[in-house]
C-alpha cells in the first residue's frame, strides 16, 4: 500500500479539497464559491475512494456535485440583488479567526497526539450489498425516519419557495406586459382571456 | 512514510476549520451553508477513515452513518435555500447581518 501511486493520489487528492476549500473562503463571486465547491467534493469523492469506500465515494459525487451543488447555483441566480452581500464579514472576521484557530489547534493535537488503535483489516467487499442489507434489517427504524425527514422537507421546501397564486399572477401578467411592450395589459385579460385565440395564453 | 488514519485525521481537521471560517466569516446566507456543507464533508471524511482503519463490523456501521448524514444534510440545504429565498423575497436581501427582523 506505501507505493508511489498511492501517495501521488492522497497528496494531490488533499491538495484538491484544501485547495478548493481555500479559494471558497477567498473567492467574492458566489458562483465561482459554488464552481470550487465542487472541485472540494469531488477532492472527498477521491479520497474516500483511496479508503475504499466506493458506493460512499459514488453517493458523494451524486449527491453533492450533482444534486446539491445545482441547487445552489439556482438559489444564487434567483436571488440576483444580493451580490452585493458577498463581501466578507470584516467586524467578526477577526474573532471568527481566532475561535477557528483554537478549534484548529485542538483538533489537530487530539488527531496527532492519540493512539487511536488503527488496524488495517482487508476492506469491505460488496458495500453496496451490505449498506443496503444493514438498512433495512438492522438500522430499519432510522431509515424510514430519514425517509420521513426528506419528504418532510421536500414538502416544506415547495411551500416555503412557492409564491402565493394572486401574487404569481400579477407577475406573470407584468412580465407578460413588459415583454409585449404594452404597459396598459388589465391582468385580468391575461388570467382569464376573453378570447382563446392563443392557445399558450389559458395557462 | 505510510500514510495511515492520522494523515485522513488532520486533512478532515483542516477542512472542518475552513469551512468552520467560511461559515462564520461570509455575509451571505448562501455562502455560510457552503461553509456548512464544507464541514460536514469534513466529518464524513473522518468517519470513511475510522471504517477503513477499524473492525468490520466497524467499518460497516460507520458507512451506514454517512449515508444518514448525506440524506440530513441534502434536506437541510433543500430548507435551508428555500428559507434563503423567501428572505430575500421579503427583504430583499440575504445578508445574515442584515436581516435583523428578531433584534429587539
Amino acid at each position: 500500500m506505501s507505493d508511489f501511486g498511492f501517495h501521488l493520489a492522497f497528496w494531490s487528492l488533499a491538495a484538491m479539497t484544501l485547495g478548493g476549500a481555500s479559494m471558497i473562503m477567498i473567492s467574492r463571486n458566489l458562483i465561482h464559491a459554488v464552481i470550487w465547491l465542487v472541485m472540494s467534493m469531488l477532492g472527498v469523492a477521491g479520497l474516500y475512494l483511496t479508503l475504499s469506500a466506493d458506493f460512499i465515494a459514488v453517493v458523494q459525487v451524486l449527491i453533492y456535485v450533482g444534486a446539491i451543488s445545482v441547487l445552489m447555483l439556482f438559489a444564487i441566480m434567483l436571488t440576483p440583488r444580493a451580490e452585493r452581500d458577498n463581501s466578507q464579514n470584516m467586524k467578526t472576521g477577526g474573532p471568527a479567526a481566532l475561535v477557528v484557530i483554537l478549534v484548529m489547534i485542538s483538533t489537530l493535537w487530539v488527531a496527532i497526539d492519540t493512539d487511536w488503535g488503527a488496524v488495517r483489516e482487508a476492506a469491505l467487499t460488496e458495500q453496496a450489498r451490505l449498506i443496503g442489507e444493514s438498512l433495512i434489517k438492522h438500522y430499519i427504524l432510522p431509515f424510514e425516519i430519514g425517509a420521513v425527514l426528506l419528504t418532510a422537507a421536500l414538502v416544506g421546501a415547495i411551500a416555503l419557495a412557492r409564491q402565493d397564486d394572486e401574487d404569481a399572477a400579477v407577475h406573470a401578467s407584468s412580465l407578460q406586459a413588459e415583454l409585449e411592450g404594452d404597459a396598459s395589459v388589465d391582468p385580468v385579460d391575461v388570467v382569464d382571456p376573453p378570447i382563446p385565440s392563443d392557445g399558450e395564453a389559458g395557462s | 512514510m505510510i500514510i495511515g488514519l492520522e494523515h485522513y485525521l488532520v486533512l478532515g481537521a483542516l477542512l472542518f476549520c475552513i469551512g468552520f471560517f467560511i461559515a462564520l466569516s461570509k455575509k451571505n446566507a448562501i455562502g455560510v451553508l457552503i461553509g456548512v456543507e464544507l464541514m460536514l464533508n469534513a466529518v464524513n471524511l473522518t468517519l470513511i477513515a475510522f471504517s477503513r482503519f477499524g473492525s468490520a463490523e466497524v467499518a460497516l456501521s460507520t458507512q451506514v452513518f454517512v449515508v444518514f448524514i448525506i440524506a440530513v444534510a441534502a434536506a437541510e440545504v433543500a430548507v435551508g435555500l428555500a428559507l434563503a429565498l423567501v428572505v430575500y423575497r421579503n427583504r430583499q436581501t440575504i445578508s445574515v447581518d442584515r436581516t435583523t427582523l428578531l433584534k429587539g
